[in-house]
């Protein structure tokens, strides 16, 4: 069976992923950003910082967005191949790179820039790899 | 890299791990289990019920919440950007394993784009 044609529908539903992807991420992150950074060195201190991390309401938005990606993922895979999802998706670490520059004010040198590229580059590589091995079989 | 930033490059590698071990088992205990019609509502729910009651599905779920965990961790201590395009290094996990499991022959293209995500890392390591 031939699942590889990408309607305009699916393609939103991939880019509706990469959103979630984005937003989980940048919720994870916001619920570890706390006033006062506690000092980690035995176990009662992860509990301790787990505490906190479960109280913020970016941990659980994050959760339920990590969810609801997970849900639109499947949906995505029972009508496409892996090796035309991946690619469209692997479009996500161009916007968490700019979410952690715009949001989180952190900064990405040139050099980062050109690393996060290859990386995109590689997974795409990767990924229709197999997608090469699937169409010599059928 | 400083010391500190070892350690947390360490624990990714382990995330990265842990993400190809939830995928491992969760594909075994999919495989197990017969293929279901997407369109039958009774038989969608048959599939669940089977799936959980499947210990390959457990074993996976139980590395996804560690991975989980641990990603947390890591994002309280650095930047956003730099441990998300590292964790890109589970899909050459992923892609080794199912080429050591499944006995795939191991295709240019895999190693070209398995070799561009690490020098990518190292690009983002080094800044």
């Amino acid at each position: 069976m031939s699942k590889r044609k990408l309607t305009l529908k699916i393609f939103l539903f991939l880019l509706l992923s990469d959103v979630l992807e984005t937003f989980h991420q940048f919720c994870f992150k916001k619920s570890t950003l706390f006033e006062e950074t506690p000092h980690l060195t035995g176990f009662y201190d992860l509990l301790l910082f787990f505490k906190l991390v479960f109280s913020s309401p970016f941990f659980w938005m994050g959760l339920l967005s990590l969810i609801l990606m997970f849900i639109v993922w499947s949906a995505i895979l029972s009508k496409i191949d892996l090796s035309v999802a991946v690619p469209i998706a692997s479009f996500s670490y161009i916007l968490v790179a700019l979410v952690s520059v715009l949001f989180l004010h952190e900064t990405i040198t040139l050099l980062r820039w050109i690393g996060i590229f290859l990386i995109l580059t590689g997974v795409i590589f990767v990924s229709v790899s197999s997608h090469v091995k699937e169409s010599i079989l059928t | 890299m400083k010391e500190g930033q070892l350690f947390i490059f360490g624990l990714i590698v382990f995330t990265s791990l842990c993400d190809t071990f939830r995928e491992l088992f969760l594909k075994s205990g999919v495989n197990a289990l017969s293929q279901f019609n997407p369109g039958d509502i009774k038989g969608v729910i048959l599939f669940i019920l089977r799936l959980i009651r499947t210990p390959w599905v457990w074993i996976s779920l139980f590395f996804g919440f560690l991975s989980l965990f641990i990603w947390i961790f890591i994002l309280s201590k650095v930047d956003l950007n730099f441990a998300f395009s590292l964790d890109s290094m589970h899909y050459i996990f992923i892609a080794l394993a199912s080429q050591w499991i499944l006995k795939e022959k191991v295709r240019w293209m895999r190693w070209g784009g398995t070799f561009l995500i690490v020098l990518g890392i190292t690009l983002v390591t080094m800044s």
